[in-house]
């Protein structure tokens, strides 16, 4: 019968695939075929982290992670969006600062880690200035693609029914321009997820990553390692649902979204 | 030739193709003709060897089809999506033909018949995408041809093109098809080109089955003008037009 | 035309040039220990970089980082294909490669020195760990994108199934599989600098973190310019390929294909 949903057939199936991968470690574990002092077996690996969990320890340095994270992406997108606004509006802007911003963009950001820790020390602010500076250039490109590629016709449109300047912008060339601004800030926030990550692992700022690094350390307790890196990639992966939850439901008028596929 | 016996195929029960059965001769040239949705694409990936029917055979001289047999060569109406944009339009009619056994030196010389028989002789360097509609339908063709196939199945290759290119189109197959004396199946929904074309027109309902035969005797030598202001060709096309305008006699139970 | 090239140029070199000016000019008045003026930057380059250090330090990280990309790359185009030509398999699985791509990469920087301690071999491992998914997820949604007609034409031309991999699937795929390789460009480049902040003993980004660490700044700023210069090229690098390999695809659809997840 076709009663069953394509999309819940997808989950079970889904489900299935998490439980067959587990297992399927579990076997290669237990079976020596990969070392046990490597990576242990799930079933050590879950119970850890359900300690972590139950003993209240993970939301501490999740929250820090976190915050670190929001603070950077939030002062990114500050900044970014009213200058990209800025630059793609006029075509002088764009020309003038386009070779600029294609040769800043690709420069890795963790190349500043030295210098970052030099001038804000380990703390917060690095971390902060970290991730701002990361996230900053997607958002800035995509906001200034968006807002160069608005359709010219509707920005005409607009004027010929009266629109002000201001009206033409908050109701024709900030809503064109979403999509690609989604576009910018999911890519920033997983830039800015590693640079989190890599802030606290390299130069210890409190965090999930300095859990990790820890547990390591402390020789013996791969387990809770594990338990600690399953957080981190739980964190990655809960907020990039919510990520593409919010843009599904910002953009629902879209065309990548209209049809439902996907 | 082409012998098809019963031929039914269902998806999750629904027939799509029930219990269809004709013939088709050595050089016939034959239309099917059927509302859009009667299965007729679906008939023809049977015929063609892509899915396997539910029930029912195809037999291409006497084998059964199990596979896309190496005689048959399949042109689809959408070239935008059976070209590839890769390749050159050199590139796209020879694909098929190192894997058909064909030498490069053979495979480049049946490349360039089959473009200077659709008038492209000169545009192999180009890529699909820098040609209209109508001269990438060619290129189709020109990959069928180069194909050296002695049955062609055609599904509405003509349908998104505009009048005056389809016109030419139909009169470059016509000219095609004697040159070469290949046989063809061409599936459409206009009448006008099913009459114009044909030796013979089958007309399907849904499910895809032969609802009527219409032979059509109008003289061998085609002309877009002449033919179609004959008064036999509106009496034809009249017959095609009520024949799939007709309620099926035995209650119709999809 | 060519006036109008020229003023182009001119107005894209106007604004680094400006930048850079105003930044001497800063950096020269106000005295300050952390940012050195541009010629003392300038002049470190050229002393430790043109070409002292590039056998030493600069050659062993591009080594390193290509050799991880490489290995990626094709790991995760081989694994893709696989994974793309089965539709449940690549169903199943997709919760487990969604973990594993949002897992941020320096997580696992502590696994890579449990496994290969602190050689070359633990850092490229970090890198092929951290660029695979990228590439493998996009090229499972570009294997299973590829139009069904052009699939049935080959079939009905009797086009054996390897070449129809060789010949029709992967170029199909190809927008698609670079978009994943341009973001796993991206982050192997990120992984090179990290993983030689931790536990190294050569390449430049453990010359930047020595400089650091010994407070001589204007090498500091030398290596992380240095960075900067090599994410630059080899981002230029890979749009010149891209632009070559791509040209039907960019004249069919008018731009190059963006990885649709990050």
């Amino acid at each position: 019968m076709q009663l069953i949903p394509a999309i819940s057939r997808g989950r079970g199936l889904g489900l299935a695939g998490v439980v067959g991968v587990t297992a399927l470690l579990e076997v290669v574990v237990r079976t020596g075929l990969l070392p046990q002092a490597w990576f242990p077996p799930p079933s050590r690996i879950l119970p850890a982290f359900g300690e972590i969990v139950a003993a209240g320890e993970l939301f501490g340095p999740l929250g820090q992670t976190l915050q670190g994270w929001v603070l950077g992406i939030l002062a990114a997108a500050a900044v970014g969006v009213p200058l990209g606004v800025l630059i793609g509006s006029w075509p002088l802007t764009h020309r003038l600062t386009r070779f600029t911003l294609e040769f800043l963009r690709p420069i890795p950001p963790v190349a500043l880690i030295p210098a970052a820790v030099l001038i804000f020390g380990s703390d917060l602010e690095m971390k902060v200035f970290l991730i701002a500076f990361g996230a900053f250039w997607p958002v800035l490109l995509q906001t200034v693609y968006g807002v160069h590629d608005v359709d010219p016709t509707a920005r005409d449109a607009a004027r010929c029914y009266g629109l002000g300047p201001r009206a033409v912008l908050v109701r024709i060339t900030l809503p064109s321009a979403l999509p690609h601004l989604a576009t910018g800030l999911r890519i920033a926030s997983a830039i800015g997820l590693i640079l989190a990550v890599t802030s606290e692992i390299v130069v210890g700022a409190p965090g999930l990553g300095v859990r990790i690094t820890d547990a390591q350390s402390a020789g013996g307790a791969e387990d809770v390692m594990y338990a600690w890196i399953l957080a981190a990639g739980l964190l990655g992966w809960a907020l990039n649902g919510a990520l593409h939850a919010a843009e599904r439901r910002v953009l629902h008028w879209h065309p990548s979204y209209r049809g439902g596929v996907r | 030739m082409l012998d098809v016996r019963e031929l039914t195929k269902s998806y999750d029960g629904v027939p799509a193709v029930a219990d269809l059965t004709f013939t088709v001769a050595e050089h016939e040239f034959v239309c099917i003709v059927g509302s859009s949705g009667c299965g007729k694409t679906t008939m023809l990936r049977c015929l063609s060897g892509l899915v396997a029917p539910t029930s029912g055979e195809v037999t291409l001289d006497g084998t059964p089809i199990d596979g896309p047999p190496p005689d048959m060569a399949y042109v689809f109406q959408d070239y935008s999506r059976s070209l590839l944009p890769w390749m050159t339009v050199a590139g796209n009619v020879a694909f098929p033909l190192p894997y058909k056994g064909l030498s490069k030196a053979d495979a480049a010389a049946a490349t360039a018949e089959a473009l200077d028989a659709v008038g492209l002789g000169d545009r192999g360097d180009a890529y699909p995408w820098q040609l209209s509609g109508g001269m990438q339908q060619r290129v189709a063709i020109a990959r069928a041809l180069a194909y050296q196939p002695r049955i062609l199945l055609m599904d509405e290759p003509f349908a998104s093109v505009d009048a005056q290119t389809r016109a030419d189109l139909e009169d470059l197959l016509l000219d095609i098809w004697r040159r070469y004396r290949i046989t063809i199946l061409f599936v459409t929904h206009d009448i006008d080109e099913a009459v114009y074309l044909s030796q013979r027109v089958l007309v399907l309902h849904r499910p895809a089955h032969v609802h009527e035969v219409v032979e059509i005797d109008l003289p061998a030598d085609r002309d877009q003008l002449t033919t179609k202001r004959l008064p036999e060709f509106g009496e034809l096309r009249t017959r095609v037009l009520s024949s799939l305008r007709a309620p099926d006699p035995a209650g119709v139970t999809p | 035309m060519i006036r109008a090239r020229l003023a182009d140029a001119a107005l894209a070199l106007a604004l680094p040039v400006l930048l850079l000016a105003a930044y001497d000019g800063w950096a020269r008045t106000a005295g300050n220990f952390f940012f050195p003026p541009l010629s003392e930057i300038g002049a470190t380059f050229a002393a430790e970089w043109l070409f002292t250090r590039v056998p030493t330090d600069l050659l062993p990280s591009v080594g390193r980082m290509l050799a991880g990309y490489a290995l990626a790359v094709a790991i995760g185009v081989a694994l893709g294909t696989l994974l793309g030509l089965s539709r449940t398999l690549s169903r199943a699985l997709d919760p487990v490669l969604q973990f594993l791509r949002a897992l941020p990469p320096p997580a696992l920087i502590p696994v890579s020195l449990l496994v290969f301690g602190a050689g070359d071999g633990a850092k490229v491992f970090l890198i092929v760990l951290g660029a695979v998914w990228p590439v493998l997820l996009n090229t499972v949604d570009g294997v299973r994108g590829v139009d069904a007609t052009a699939l049935d034409m080959a079939r009905s031309y009797r086009v054996p199934a390897h070449a129809r991999l060789t010949r029709l699937i992967l170029p199909a795929a190809l927008p698609r599989i670079l978009a994943g390789a341009r973001t796993a460009l991206a982050i192997a480049i990120i992984l090179m600098v990290v993983s030689e902040l931790v536990g190294a003993d050569n390449g430049v980004g453990y010359t930047v973190q020595l400089a650091q660490r010994g407070f001589d700044i204007p090498e500091m700023w030398a290596g992380t310019v240095l960075l900067g210069l090599l994410g630059f090229g080899c981002n230029a690098i890979f749009v010149a390929v891209e632009r070559r390999v791509l040209h039907w695809h960019l004249a069919v659809t008018g731009r190059a294909t963006h990885a649709r997840r990050p």
